[in-house]
């Protein structure tokens, strides 16, 4: 493995002891946020390391004294990790989202560890309105505000437009990334990618380019063998980093991920920021116009559509199939889905939903599951849907 | 199981009489949705907070959602609706009332092909209560705090192929980011209201459009000044039950949401509470409580198992408990009435629905939780989990905590649902209880 991604696979396996450590070089605060449209540059801007909390793999024990079981494994992993220490090393928790889940596992964290700032700065989900632009600046001056206030710091016009260019940087080289991973000049496994992108959640964002484009230069000065494979798209998992364990037995059992609008992929890069004018105005325009790009369910925006897009991408992107990751208990997937599987199955397209949960996920299953989805496609049997 | 029958006449609850002409109210609210078409009325469906002043005073009929869903619960029609959705597809573990209303718009005869193609033309399924609302010439979405209730909507709205007009209201949900934050005040609070406002006022401009007609600000007035009053008169009623034993029980305020949430505006839901408000001074005068004996007054914090309130009723006042008071209908449905001013009542409309207990974050809503058990004497705190509604049920852990360490109050927690009768479990809802009412009988000596 080259050497970058190994650093970022081991960075996206262990994000809160980058953190502890980043933060015990520098000295500097560490600002965490929840997913999944919190413009992290004004973060970045006040000097802190903005670090995307992530959901973790160890099973949920002392959180359940916390929140219900219905609450999707995201929510619950947060609450079970505060409730252990794990973010013990955070200053401030930030976010802005809509999903009521995630609301609710904020307000849990904030009663949990009262003595840590946890801001809400809800940015406006209805992202076609006539005063939708107006509201979003507005919150996104507010959080400004609250973050300089909480910090002890002044965040100026420059330190955004800086944080602005770091983050534009990051995100344009993640999508060199996937263009070469479309063209097939690299062959990038999807847990590669979501190393890759995990990372990049967490780390200074400085130094992930400067790896990630080294990373880039070596890949692709010498003769790329493409990983055999049935290609395939995947969509879904809006928050969290799907298990590597699926993402493994996905291309184990005869497919290749060609593309994606996983939150830990593409769609978390997926828009840049304009380095043109006021700072504050651009992210304005970064978090209305990227539902544009990657529709997300929890924006409102009736006339995007995130079944259509999702078929368009997937042709476009030469996969033969498309296989939905689906938390369990995501409300806003689930309004979602029936739409998709229509879409799809109109189309003819092959699709395989597979539900994810944070424990009790039957590998066997899932495993026979989608061999038989490749197997189908090979033999050209047409669309399957697998519920 | 405790089947009904099993309970003595005389262990029964003991009804107020008053909620009889509720039930009149509402079975005639809904003859006159199911006419609205044939009398050249526009119908607006609508989730959330309650726009029905709002739509009445421009001559629109409504349907709210929840209120639908609640409808067929009760009657326990709910069943082809809630197939329907799962025939479209939609998860089991979605909102249940999301579910069943659109699973309505699946049922209801002009709904686009993609809704109702799964179904057969002459299915039976299409003939039942749902099927009889009448499709929307409009939507309005104005969800306190769930984002499920505002993609609730939007998934209406593709339902009818993007046809029927829709008008988005983002509620603000009052977070607190300041330490000085609190209940309906402080900056965040005042700009949050603010916001909401403006929202209703530019959706009354879209009103506009739709009717072709200028708004009848004065008749809005006068229909807030039912509402107003009917609202006044159903806190001083609440605050009656503070007398032991209570006169009046949860379960009845359950009965008793619909007139301020989603009935019309007028006279009627004004005799209502008065006539309701009298009977209770009646049995406070008399001593009559509203459990035959009562031993134990609990809170109950979550939404009501529609399907379930006579059953329940039944139930605690078997265990001589009576529920005094709840979250949902006490702390909720124009909570605030002395805010809005008849003259403008729009300002005071938004403060109405931006202070109620989804649109507050966790520690007012334990403030208030708090106070409420204070009020009102309570001894034990049930937390309806709701399964399907993670806005009402989240804070429960916290509220079961927050509620233990300041007032030493037992707690019972157990699931449900709104209307999915799948997730109720009689046995352990008993055994839950019955623990909580020991733990109230063994404080109780000690402190003797």
């Amino acid at each position: 493995m080259h050497p970058a991604l190994e650093e970022f696979a081991a960075i996206a396996a262990n994000p809160d002891g980058y953190a502890r450590a980043w933060k015990q070089q520098t000295g500097g605060k560490v600002v965490g946020t929840f997913a999944m449209h919190f413009p992290a540059e004004i973060i970045h801007a006040s000097g802190a390391l903005p670090v995307l909390l992530q959901a973790h793999d160890e099973p949920i024990s002392t959180g359940h004294a916390s929140i219900y079981p219905f609450f999707c494994s995201y929510t619950r992993s947060m609450v079970d990790q505060n409730a252990k220490g794990h973010f013990d090393y955070v200053d401030m928790i930030l976010f802005g989202d809509h999903c009521v889940q995630l609301l609710s596992a904020a307000d849990i964290v904030r009663m949990q560890t009262p003595e840590r700032q946890v801001g809400f700065y809800q940015l406006i989900p209805a992202i076609s309105d006539n005063w939708s632009f107006e509201n979003a600046e507005r919150t996104l001056r507010r959080a400004i505000e609250g973050i300089e206030e909480e910090l002890d710091v002044s965040i100026s016009e420059d330190d955004l437009a800086a944080s602005i260019r770091v983050f534009n940087r990051s995100r344009s080289l993640i999508r060199q990334l996937y263009d070469l991973r479309r063209a097939g000049k690299v062959s990038i496994s999807s847990l590669e990618m979501q190393h890759i992108v995990k990372s990049s959640m967490v780390m200074d964002k400085a130094r992930h380019s400067d790896m990630l484009e080294g990373l880039i230069t070596d890949i692709t000065s010498g003769d790329t063998d493409l990983a055999p494979g049935m290609p395939v798209f995947l969509s879904g998992h809006l928050c969290h980093a799907p298990k590597l364990s699926v993402l493994e037995m996905i291309e184990e059992c005869g497919a290749r991920v060609v593309d994606d609008d996983l939150y830990h992929g593409f769609r978390y890069v997926s828009t840049n920021a304009s380095e043109k004018g006021d700072p504050v105005k651009a992210l304005t325009s970064w978090y209305l116009d990227r539902n544009d790009v990657v529709p997300c369910p929890t924006r409102l925006d009736p006339e995007v559509d995130w079944d259509l897009w999702l078929l368009d991408r997937t042709k476009a992107s030469g996969a033969s199939g498309i296989v939905i990751l689906m938390p369990k208990f995501c409300e806003p997937h689930y309004f979602f889905y029936p739409r998709i599987k229509k879409a799809f199955e109109d189309a003819d397209f092959p699709l395989l939903l597979l539900e994810t949960e944070h424990e009790t996920m039957a590998g066997g299953n899932i495993r026979t599951r989608i061999e038989s989805f490749v197997e189908m496609i090979k033999r050209g049997a047409g669309q399957k849907i697998s519920a | 199981m405790t089947a009904q029958a099993d309970i003595a006449p005389e262990k029964r609850a003991n009804r107020l009489a008053a909620t009889k002409m509720n039930n009149r109210m509402v079975s005639e609210y809904w003859e006159s949705l199911f006419r609205a078409p044939e009398e050249g009325k526009l119908v607006c469906w609508y989730e959330g907070i309650q726009m029905n002043p709002i739509l009445q005073a421009a001559d629109i009929a409504w349907c709210h959602g929840e209120a639908m869903s609640a409808l067929l619960a009760a009657r326990r029609e709910e069943g082809p609706a809630q197939e329907a959705a799962e025939q479209m597809g939609f998860d089991r573990e979605l909102c249940s009332y999301a579910r069943t209303h659109v699973g309505c718009a699946a049922l209801t005869q002009q709904s686009t092909p993609d809704a109702i193609s799964a179904l057969p033309s002459d299915s039976p399924e299409l003939k039942g209560l749902a099927a009889r609302l009448p499709v929307p010439d409009m939507i309005i979405s104005a969800y306190p705090f769930c984002s499920t209730g505002q993609q609730w909507d939007d998934i209406l709205y593709r339902t009818f192929g993007k046809k029927v007009p829709i008008f988005n209201i983002s509620m603000p949900w009052i977070w607190g980011n300041k330490k000085s934050a609190k209940y309906m005040s402080g900056p965040e609070y005042r700009e949050a209201v603010a916001f909401m406002a403006k929202q209703l006022r530019e959706c009354i401009a879209w009103i506009e459009e739709i009717t072709g007609k200028p708004y009848d600000y004065d008749k809005l007035s006068e229909i807030m000044r039912y509402t107003k009053k009917a609202a006044e008169l159903k806190l001083e009623a609440q605050a009656l039950c503070k007398a032991t034993p209570s006169p009046a029980s949860f379960f009845e305020w359950t009965n008793s949401i619909a007139p301020v949430n989603f009935l019309p505006g007028d006279q009627k839901i004004v005799d209502y509470f008065d006539g309701m408000k009298s009977e209770i001074q009646e049995r406070i005068d008399a001593g009559v409580g509203s459990v035959p004996q009562e031993r134990y007054r609990l809170f109950w914090d979550g939404i009501m198992n529609w399907n379930k309130i006579g059953w329940l009723a039944d139930k605690f006042a078997k265990y001589d408990a009576c529920v005094v008071s709840g979250r949902y209908t006490h702390l909720a449905f124009w909570q605030e009435p002395q805010v809005i001013d008849l003259d403008d009542p729009i300002d005071g409309m938004a403060e109405n629905f931006l202070s109620c207990p989804i649109s507050i974050s966790g520690p007012q809503v334990l403030d208030n939780v708090v106070k409420h058990c204070e009020d009102y004497a309570i001894d034990g705190l049930l937390l309806h989990g709701a399964h399907t509604c993670r806005a009402f049920s989240y804070p429960q852990f916290m509220l079961a905590e927050g509620v233990g360490k300041r007032l030493g109050m037992p707690v019972a927690m157990f699931e449900g649902d709104m209307v999915d009768e799948s997730y109720y479990k009689d046995e352990l809802v008993n055994s839950r209880v019955e623990a909580m009412l020991e733990q109230i009988d063994a404080k109780r000596k000690v402190a003797a």
